[in-house]
């Protein structure tokens, strides 16, 4: 099976690295989409400062919302364990990213064996017409939100209530989870920034805080995409940033406008697009002016790619780390179905062996 | 390679080497002079002072909680200028690369990361891989862990209890052992809002006090070189005193370490019930030879808190500043993040005056080590300036003369004349934390010790001499000259291994395929998973 392609001709490895290394080395403004494991990451990111190049993840708006929370807030959080071991309520934000259906499911069929009241309740928050999810099973998960409202205002209407103020419009259900609530000893509210935008990420922060005033509340952090929240965790203690990071001037620079990859290409201000991820790359488009490097899963070459080196898939193809939302931390995890195919960290470093005279990247 | 340093003032306390000579090392290691005495590389140490690679025994340089702290505070460290191309991402302002290189830079060799949570040890052990040059080590936290609370109240044997804790030191790639606010975060979990050492964690029945004397008699029976870490209850509060002094008193005998104990000296004298109480710890750690303690000095300006106290970091959410705070509740301990900028008002003198008072009144230089808790009580980039102050009463009063006067009417800061030597330095931050790590080879420029060698021009500018060494061997590497950056390599994380017993074994995959509903493998990793050479270093128990 071929592995690497110049344009549509096949080539070997070496040959694509090094024309990838050419085509880094001559770019003005490079820059990375990510989606791959913690050492996919490192060495990107590695790369991304001897080039310099701005990074993202490939669905960089979800992750800045939820790097925002951070970056700009603050928060209260728990960990998924703790979740399934004490949380007598579990309050839902918005639709949840399809990998952690499992694990809420899993809650659904659990109880809180350190809780004293050994069972646990289910809410919904959000737009008015929001579906109940399937995960869910035959559970109960009374609807809070608002009427013609999405889950912004749902959560601000939920927090101004339980403060006792007055809304313009009632959250549905309310009193039943005001009851809920009175009676919890440990109530989590599930949230992502794939279903919840900054501002209801806030609003939910808020009611926590309101909550830990008298009593104790939590939230657990479903990421919207594992590898995007694992990339953050590496990106944050190489550069002290997360991603929307750019080395432009030679040090890294944390810019969640600048530094939006896809805003940067749309704008015309990049003319290099290197592209990771062992995921579906046919969402990948070309932009003209803007060469196009694809490490990804595939056996052709990605359309309209000036190169394509096939990776393999972390967890999959070779063993890799991963963050894990079950463990709520980096897990390592063993090839499921090991394979030739390499890493993007090994494909990255040997792309940085063409560059003249530099040094091996450190990661 | 054979490398000679020449001409020095060598101390080395251990040796009871102190004096002017010259310093041989072969490869990696301190050797005799060799008969001939023709070295291929000869560094002239003339007007320097030669001393070990220098330890920190508690900085938190990384894991999952420093690694939210960076994220919480991207303005909080802009980049620098740019560095030598022969540092890669060093020159990011707060990172694991940055780490690396000043440490370096100041001539220390290896450091401690005090707090990793067993859950994340994975994450923590990555980012250790990310700093470079020196070595780490770190200690895992135990002592709110449902795990073991749950054995201690169902009366565990004490060959349980130490399978566990074996265990956790094994597979976490620890050094150590560290217990915080004992029981504290469990507690908080149930809304319990203040702990102390008699207190008890609902639901479980047993007191802080039950955890420590547990943990810390498991520690000392598995031959852990390093006793048990305390981080005490009530860190911070006025009156915090009486608790260290109980937790002084409950060593009995076994060793044992307090963390940062700058933090609990706090009286409750004066209008605003805060004052020094650092001459009655002083004296208590004086009179208690079984117990050592670091400092945690606090330093004026901006710096963020980073515990896994999670319920006095909850407490102090009001404080933050910037205003803007991460709190979260773990599987054992869990950890809060709150900004905090340390003003020269009454608070913040009370609290600088302490640790230097700790530091002065405690007299045996093997029982005090030199920490800021970075970044607690200040980053550890303050610790030129600190050298100073415990060098140079002139530097003391200097400063103080800058601070609130009426907190200092209630410290004996001003009346200490002790100015640290030398010789007290190196053993302060060399042989004693090897000695109390366990370390053997380092800490010492004995022949066949670790070439780890911190050089430095001999000066009126104590900060400055600390600050940028002439000359910083790891591993016999030459990797800072003048102070900058010469040589990069990567060090290791030192561990112990104690071998885990099966029973344990099994009986931890049970409980986590019940309880979290996940394989035990989730919480282990293989040392590929760093993807370094030789990522770990072994360091052996007590016989």
């Amino acid at each position: 099976m071929a592995v690497a392609w110049i344009g549509n001709r096949e080539t070997l490895v070496e040959r694509a690295c090094e024309q990838a290394a050419m085509l880094l080395q001559s770019s003005r403004c490079p820059v990375f989409s990510l989606d791959t494991d913690i050492h996919g990451t490192r060495a990107a990111i590695a790369l991304a400062e001897r080039v310099g190049a701005a990074y993202d993840h490939v669905d960089g708006a979800a992750l800045a919302r939820e790097t925002a929370l951070f970056t700009d807030k603050g928060a209260m959080t728990v960990s998924p364990g703790e979740v399934r071991r004490r949380a007598d309520l579990v309050a839902i934000v918005g639709e949840l990213p399809a990998a952690h259906h499992g694990f809420v499911a899993e809650l659904a069929d659990t109880v809180p064996d350190l809780s004293a009241k050994n069972a646990r309740e289910f809410f919904l928050i959000g737009a008015e017409g929001m579906e109940a999810p399937s995960f869910l099973g035959s559970r109960k998960a009374p609807m809070l939100s608002c009427e013609g409202a999405g889950v912004s205002a749902a959560l601000a209407a939920l927090r101004a209530q339980c403060a006792g103020r007055r809304v313009s419009k009632p959250v549905s259900n309310f009193d039943a989870f005001k009851t809920a609530l009175a009676d919890a000893r440990f109530p989590v509210f599930l949230f992502s920034g794939h279903g919840a935008d900054s501002l209801a990420l806030e609003m939910l922060q808020g009611l926590i805080a309101d909550i830990n005033r008298k009593s104790r509340a939590s939230a657990l952090h479903l990421p919207a995409s594992e590898s995007g929240w694992g990339g953050a965790l590496a990106s944050t203690w190489m550069t002290g940033f997360p991603p929307r990071t750019g080395f432009a001037r030679g040090f890294p620079e944390f810019d969640p406008w600048r530094f939006d990859v896809a805003r940067a290409i749309a704008a015309g201000e990049a003319d290099l697009h290197l592209w990771i991820s062992a995921g579906a790359a046919g969402t990948l488009g070309k932009t003209d002016g803007v060469a196009l490097i694809a490490l990804a899963k595939t056996a052709m070459p990605i359309a309209d790619a000036d190169v394509t080196i096939a990776i393999g898939e972390a967890g999959l193809d070779h063993d890799a780390v991963v963050y894990s939302g079950r463990t709520g931390s980096l897990a390592a995890v063993e090839a499921g179905k090991a394979s030739d195919l390499p890493s993007a960290a090994a494909v990255i470093r040997q792309i940085a062996e063409h560059f003249p005279a530099g040094a091996a990247l450190p990661c | 390679m054979l490398t000679k340093i020449s001409g020095g003032e060598i101390i080395d306390p251990v040796n009871g080497r102190l004096g002017k000579g010259d310093l041989w090392i072969r490869d990696e290691t301190i050797v005799e002079p060799p008969a001939g005495g023709n070295a291929d590389r000869t560094i002239d140490a003339s007007g320097c002072i030669v001393m070990a690679g220098a330890i920190d025994i508690h900085s938190h340089i990384g894991g999952g909680n420093v690694n939210t702290a960076r994220l919480l505070l991207p303005e909080q460290h802009a980049a620098h200028v740019a560095r030598p191309a022969a540092t890669p991402l060093s020159n990011a302002g707060w990172s694991t690369f940055e780490t690396g290189c000043r440490y370096a830079r100041m001539g220390f060799t290896t450091v401690v990361e005090p707090a990793m949570s067993p859950g994340a040890a994975l994450h923590t052990h990555l980012e250790l891989a990310d700093i470079p040059i020196i070595d780490k080590a770190t200690l895992a936290i135990l002592g709110n862990d449902d795990f073991l609370l749950s054995m201690i109240r169902d009366d565990a044997s004490e060959q349980m209890i130490e399978d566990y804790v074996a265990w956790t030191v094994g597979a976490t790639r620890a050094l150590g052992v560290k217990v915080i606010n004992a029981g504290a975060a469990a507690a908080f979990k149930e809304n319990v809002r203040t702990f102390s050492l008699d207190d008890v964690v609902p639901s479980y029945g047993v007191s802080s006090r039950k955890i420590v004397k547990t943990l810390q008699a498991a520690v000392d029976r598995l031959g852990i070189p390093h006793p048990l870490h305390v981080h005490c209850n009530n860190l911070g509060a006025p009156g915090a005193a009486d608790t260290a002094a109980e937790t002084i008193a409950a060593a009995e005998g076994v060793p044992l370490h307090l963390a940062h104990l700058q933090f609990y000296g706090y009286g409750t004298e004066g209008k605003r019930k805060f004052s020094s109480a650092a001459a009655r710890l002083a004296e208590l750690v004086n009179g208690t030879p079984e117990v050592t303690i670091d400092i945690g000095q606090v330093m004026f300006g901006q710096t963020v808190t980073i515990s896994s106290d999670v319920m006095r970091q909850f407490s102090a959410r009001g404080s933050a500043s910037p205003k803007k705070t991460v709190i979260h509740d773990g599987d054992g301990n869990g950890g809060g993040i709150v900004p905090y900028r340390y003003s020269k008002d009454f608070y913040g003198t009370i609290q600088w005056a302490v640790g230097l008072e700790l530091f002065l009144l405690i007299n045996d230089p093997w029982r005090v080590f030199f920490t800021t808790d970075h970044p607690n009580g200040a980053p550890f980039t303050a610790y030129p300036a600190l050298f100073e102050l415990l060098m140079s009463r002139d530097a003391r009063d200097k400063m103080a003369s800058g601070v609130s006067g009426r907190a200092m009417a209630l410290s004996t800061l001003s009346s200490i004349a002790r100015e640290y030597t030398f010789e007290e330095i190196a053993i302060m931050t060399r042989a004693a934390p090897a000695k109390l790590l366990g370390l053997k080879d380092r800490g010492h420029l004995g022949p066949g010790g670790l070439a780890d060698v911190a050089i430095y021009r001999k000066g009126k500018d104590i900060a400055k001499m600390f600050g940028a060494a002439a000359f910083v061997f790891k591993n016999g590497d030459l990797v800072v000259k003048d102070g900058e950056i010469s040589h990069y390599r990567w060090g290791k994380a030192l561990r112990l291994n104690p071998p885990p017993d099966k029973a344990m074994v099994r009986r931890l995959r049970e409980y986590h395929e019940r309880r979290y509903g996940l394989s035990l493998d989730w919480f282990t990793f293989p040392d590929s998973a760093i993807a370094r050479e030789q990522p770990f270093g072994e360091v052996s128990c007590r016989a």
